[in-house]
């Protein structure tokens, strides 16, 4: 919903000036919606990535990257150095392409930029056009969407179009949890939060400020003194700013001037910021001993994690990147999954369990010996059970189910169990049946990575920038006025950008924060 | 004229306008004895009596029925209208030529407009209104219809027959059942009856069924509802005491006086009929730690309180607030009920505490020492239905042509009721004509978000409008009401006056007129600066700059500007009303242009339809989750938008019914041979082609 607004609250409240030059600029043609971005060749080792652009500033955005007055000639590869409008900086030099609407892919105007697939290169192009006013990153599945609003896809064609946006949505989902697992996660829903509730107060002071009395004494036990105030300092011993102040709270002002300097921060320290996790993410789970972290070290070659007899060993997530049939992989060894142990392995076992959610790709691992002990039919029915029982376009988390131990079954016994999923039978202490579970692994990472939505960090970045980006520049405007509709646009438009980012965002959690706080009513 | 069967009284069918009605109804005397109408009203509340309005605006024949005819436009708990929120509901209803604005303006005792200083999309018009006056002008309007006839009579049941074949629906409603056993039919039926489905009154330990104080709760109505199968919950409210105006010593507390000028609520009124020195003023008390104690001690004795039936969490009665913000001073404010009423409303004081308890608490309010309590608080407990159950038409799911508005549908507050009366009174009677419904969107009014949050997200508390569930509040402003649906409202819907809608017509051109004079005004800044010295403009800047963003400045108004420009600005000053909108329309032109930008993909998906008879329960070629099905089948969304907007629908389920839409239709056309229809389903799907 609030897509696009913060360049509106921004320029609105930027004032007249700006707002002339911009929209004489032509930049972007309003009306047919925003343009949009993405990464749309998969991860994984390539030669070229392809990013995407399509709506009305696809020829402006070309034009700004690649620096020139003109177009290239419609539907004709063109080579081109790119560099960073903001910088100046050269990117690469990459083919180009541009499909005028509306013969393109979804019927608006489309770039093609196929650059050399290097992170640091994907990555500069990425932030280039995040930084073109009226781009932003694709959300999930919207560029099918627009080809398919479009007539640009026949029937036959969208079948598989739903599957492939759930698939999309939910890779993006994890994509967008991984990113915001640990600091920067827990610094977003932190923005987040003292927006919601700096919003929510200004939304009271709207909605109850006078009609519904909301009450000074409420106000003071609150901690903010100000707005209940029936008869504030004379207005006009006061310049028109302090005005705004002594109306608004200054803890509500204050907070808003802080979130500020924390996001410009944290915006120009981005670059060197958080360590990008690229790869298709690999969890192994299973209940406690089953052989989980022999597996991690036999996959990645070299002692990531201590093995021992005994269960509960692992108590921590061990990631560590690897090359597994040629595809790159964040490998994760996990706490067993147990109940009823001690607060350190309650807290490894919920890690393991959050770390399970983020997965592409599930190494579900079991003790051939032990498949009749509770803990191992326990695991059958909540882990395998559940991710099985989604059909594939349920669910785009993949499983293996792998039988570990397989020298301790007998060779003329019966085999484990009948009622099992498909399975493989391994055994890390002899390397027996390695080879069948590297070409599984191969075959599973193929899809997992060559589907392009899975997972790009990168353009997951971008999107973080973006909206960082968009939260900032609203906050900006949210200025001494007298309007305070105006102010609360801006303080909606940049919680809008958050959320994007964390989740959340209804007008309930406004109105909760609000019955919470304060005693409205007659 | 007719004969009714029954105890039902005709009170009035006066048709003084025109002949019009007459020869209509004449007309009709060959028809059955058994009277016949196109729209039946129950309840003649604030959604009643709009909706009966409303559906004999549009050229309905319409029947009120009401308890009692001397109740209709009766304010059953605060003596006051508009507020936050509400008037812009208001401005909306009027702009629909709805009476509760005209009839306001015409009643109040006290206007005052709230919220001056925190810019115009948020100021909330409201005034304390004489309720006798309110009762009477109310009558006198309803009672002046053209085409609408008033009849006192409870209804006990519903008539219903088959339903028709190209709607959705398992039967459909073809009149109403009398209590005295005596029928009368109709093409639509609206229910208003606000807390009298199965409503409680409850002080104290006491509880005795009733819908408002005095009056009869409907108590068959309820079961037939409920045997039909709609989903019923249960709400509650609650109104204070009223307490002797000379009883009270108002010489010790704070007054507060009305606005000088009074803004009118109605866009056809200049003015209200009352000038601003004859109006009253309000006083305001507090509460005190004594008020806490006499509710902390008599927990027992308050049953309301204890009920886990859900109240409004913003409107609250004195006990929760004392049991939820504990040790507080809250405010109390003494409002008059009328201009010669004796009665004083002590808004913030509503409760449910025995009778000899609530005087003894009021008496320990300051200013309040000596207040003798004439009638007592008391609180109402009331079925509601859940409003997922209609559509935007406000037209049920289960029965067709059975329209539900007001309290019936969750919400709280005369103005929130007043604006779903006219949208169920247009619809019923478009439903007559076979015109396709009118729904007003998010995008357009608070009508819209009020109607869409209800009917795709339900209610588990009595709903009330606030700004903050208005996504493009700075658009949907209370000035400029009349653009947003007075126009709509005579083309789409019928429900305007000729009159009304060439007003709208020549304000919406001076205004577009009056944007592009002021945007074609370019002078330096520092010309501006000369010509109006008091703007706080930069002179640094070198670009020109138009008129119209000078006016954006707080300290510029139109005259000050027509003073620096008097040609070609002078003629926009004359009328008062268009110069202040021209200010507003400048103030928020730069975040609207974009806005607008955000309505139009809102009303993208709004164009998409989803057929009213899909069976979301067990169509097989469409993909969705059993919990997705659920949601879509008990809020059964009309349009893509409506559907996304349900929590828990993902963006692949959406897609999933856009395939579907598309492949049935194509199918549908397919076998259509025949030239007429296939004709018609081209059209359609080559409407539906350029939505997409």
């Amino acid at each position: 919903m609030w897509r696009g607004l913060w360049t509106l609250a921004a320029q609105a409240a930027r004032g007249p000036r700006r707002l002339c030059t911009r929209r004489s600029s032509g930049a972007a043609a309003p009306g047919s919606g925003a343009t949009i971005f993405a990464l749309s060749s998969g991860q994984g080792r390539c030669g070229i990535a392809v990013i995407r652009t399509s709506g009305p500033s696809s020829g402006h955005a070309l034009r700004i990257l690649t620096a020139a007055r003109d177009l290239p000639p419609a539907r004709h590869a063109s080579l081109r150095l790119l560099s960073d409008p903001r910088s100046g900086e050269p990117l690469d030099r990459a083919l180009v392409l541009w499909f005028p609407g509306p013969r393109s892919f979804t019927g608006e105007d489309c770039v093609e930029f196929h650059v050399h697939g290097g992170p640091a290169v994907v990555s500069g192009v990425l932030q280039a056009l995040g930084s073109v006013p009226g781009l932003r990153p694709a959300e999930a599945g919207e560029f099918t969407r627009r080809a398919f609003a479009n007539g640009k896809l026949n029937l036959t064609e969208v079948e598989g179009l739903a599957d492939l946006i759930h698939a999309e949505t939910e890779a993006q989902r994890r994509q967008a949890l991984r990113q915001l697992d640990g600091e920067l996660g827990h610094l977003c829903r932190g923005w987040a939060e003292t927006l919601t509730k700096a919003l929510a107060h200004v939304e009271a002071y709207i909605d109850f400020g006078e009609d519904d009395n909301l009450e000074e004494g409420v106000l003071e036990q609150g901690g903010s003194t100000w707005w209940g105030r029936k008869t504030p300092i004379s207005p006009q011993r006061l310049p028109s700013l302090s005005l705004f102040a002594c109306l608004l709270s200054p803890t509500a002002d204050i907070e808003v001037r802080a979130l500020e300097v924390a996001l410009g921060a944290h915006l120009r320290d981005a670059r060197r910021g958080q360590r990008l996790r690229s790869g298709a993410h690999v969890v192994v789970t299973g209940p406690p001993n089953a052989g989980k972290s022999s597996l991690v070290n036999l996959l990645s070659r070299k002692p990531v994690s201590i093995v021992s007899p005994e269960p509960g060993t692992t108590r921590d997530v061990l990631e560590t990147p690897v090359d597994l049939a040629g595809f790159p992989v964040l490998l994760s060894d996990t706490a067993g999954l147990r109940e009823g142990v001690g607060p350190v392995e309650q807290e490894g076992v919920r890690r393991a369990r959050e770390r399970l959610e983020q997965a592409d790709l599930i190494l579900a691992m079991l003790d051939a010996s032990d498949l009749a002990s509770p803990s191992s039919c326990n695991f059958l029915a909540t882990v395998v059970a559940s991710v099985g029982a989604q059909s594939p376009s349920d669910s785009s988390q993949r499983l293996l189910l792998v039988l570990n131990k397989s020298d301790l079954l007998s060779p003329e016994g019966p085999g484990p169990r009948p009622d099992l999923p498909p399975h493989l039978l391994l055994s890390c202490l002899t390397g027996e049946g390695l080879d069948g579970l590297l070409e599984a692994l191969r075959k599973e990472l193929a899809a997992v990575c060559g589907d392009p939505s899975t997972g790009s960090p990168l353009l997951t970045r971008a999107r973080h920038q973006h909206h960082l980006q968009g939260c900032l520049d609203a906050l900006s405007h949210y200025k001494p006025s007298k309007d305070l509709a105006l102010a609360a646009e801006a303080l909606r438009v940049a919680r809008g950008h958050l959320t994007r980012l964390t989740g959340g965002g209804g007008t309930e959690e406004i109105l909760d924060i609000i019955f919470r706080d304060f005693c409205v009513g007659k | 004229m007719f004969y009714l069967r029954g105890c039902g009284r005709w009170v009035a069918a006066s048709f003084t306008k025109q002949q019009f009605p007459l020869v209509r109804l004449s007309s009709d005397s060959a028809a059955p004895r058994t009277p016949h109408f196109d729209v039946i009203v129950i309840g003649g509340g604030h959604a009643g009596t709009e909706a009966a309005t409303a559906a004999a605006r549009c050229g309905s024949r319409t029947l009120l029925l009401t308890h009692r005819v001397d109740t209709i436009g009766q304010m059953s708990c605060n003596p006051s209208f508009g507020g936050i929120g509400k008037g812009h509901l208001m401005r909306e209803v009027d702009a629909l030529d709805g009476l509760c604005s005209r009839i306001c303006d015409q009643s109040g005792v006290h206007y005052k407009v709230l919220n001056r200083r925190k810019g115009p999309a948020v100021w909330g018009l409201r005034a304390q209104i004489d309720r006798k006056l309110y009762k009477q002008n109310m009558q006198k309007e309803i009672l002046n219809t053209p085409l609408l006839t008033v009849q006192e009579g409870a209804v006990e049941d519903l008539i219903l027959t088959e339903p028709e074949p190209e709607h959705t629906g398992k039967c459909r409603v073809s009149g109403v059942v009398l209590v005295d056993g005596s029928t009368v039919y109709a093409e639509s039926v609206i229910l208003t009856t606000g807390t009298f489905l199965r409503g409680m009154i409850v002080i104290g330990l006491e509880m005795h069924p009733a819908g408002r104080l005095g009056d009869q709760p409907s108590i068959g109505l309820a079961q037939t509802l409920e045997k039909l199968g709609f989903v019923v919950g249960r709400l509650k409210t609650g109104t204070p005491p009223r307490i002797a105006k000379d009883s009270i010593n108002f010489s010790i507390l704070n007054k507060q006086t009305p606005d000088n000028p009074s803004v009118p609520f109605s866009f056809t009124n200049e003015t209200v009929w009352i000038k601003p020195e004859d109006q009253l003023p309000c006083y305001l008390t507090y509460t005190n730690p004594r008020v806490d104690e006499i509710v902390l001690n008599n927990l027992h004795l308050n049953s309301h309180v204890k009920e886990t039936t859900r109240g409004p969490r913003y409107c609250p009665s004195i006990e929760s607030k004392v049991l939820r913000f504990p040790n507080r001073l809250h405010q109390v404010w003494l409002e008059p009920e009328g201009m010669d009423s004796d009665l004083i409303y002590p808004q913030g004081l509503s409760m449910t505490l025995p009778t000899e308890l609530q005087e003894k608490m009021i008496t320990c309010i300051r200013g309040l020492e000596k207040a003798k309590v004439i009638q007592p608080g008391y609180g109402v407990q009331y079925d509601y239905l859940d409003p997922r159950q209609i559509t935007p038409s406000l037209e049920t799911h289960l029965v067709q042509r059975l329209f539900f508005a007001g309290q019936i549908n969750g919400t709280t507050g005369y103005e929130e009721a007043a604006a779903q009366g006219v949208i169920a009174g247009i619809n019923a009677s478009l439903r007559v004509s076979r015109k396709p419904p009118f729904v007003v969107s998010r995008t357009e009014g608070y009508i819209g978000v009020l109607i869409d949050d209800l009917t795709t997200l339900g209610t588990s508390e009595p709903y009330r409008m606030f700004t903050s569930r208005v996504e493009f509040r700075l658009s949907l402003r209370p000035d400029n009401a009349d653009i947003r649906l007075t126009l709509r409202g005579y083309k789409d819907a019928g429900c305007v006056s000729q009159q009304r809608y060439e007003r709208a017509c020549w304000m919406k051109s001076s205004l577009e007129e009056g944007i592009s004079v002021l945007k074609s005004i370019e002078f330096s800044s520092s010309k501006w600066k000369n010509l109006i010295p008091e703007v706080s403009i930069s002179t640094s800047r070198s670009l020109p700059v138009r008129a119209l963003d000078v006016l954006k400045y707080e300290e510029v108004d139109m005259d000050s500007l027509a003073k620096a420009v008097p040609e070609p600005l002078k003629k926009y000053t004359k009328c008062r009303e268009l110069a202040e909108r021209l200010k507003i329309e400048a103030t928020y032109e730069s975040v609207l242009f974009h806005q607008l930008q955000e309505i139009k993909g809102v009303q993208q998906d709004e164009a998409l339809q989803l057929p009213k008879d899909i069976d979301y329960l067990t169509i097989r070629d469409v993909s969705l989750s059993h919990e997705v099905r659920e949601k879509l089948h008990f809020s059964r969304p009309q349009t893509i938008g409506a559907a996304s907007r349900i929590p828990g629908v993902t963006p692949a389920a959406i897609i999933n019914l856009l395939r579907f839409v598309k492949t049935t239709q194509q199918r549908q056309a397919a076998m259509n041979e025949s030239p007429k229809t296939d004709q018609c389903l081209r059209n359609a799907d080559r409407l539906q082609e350029r939505q997409l």
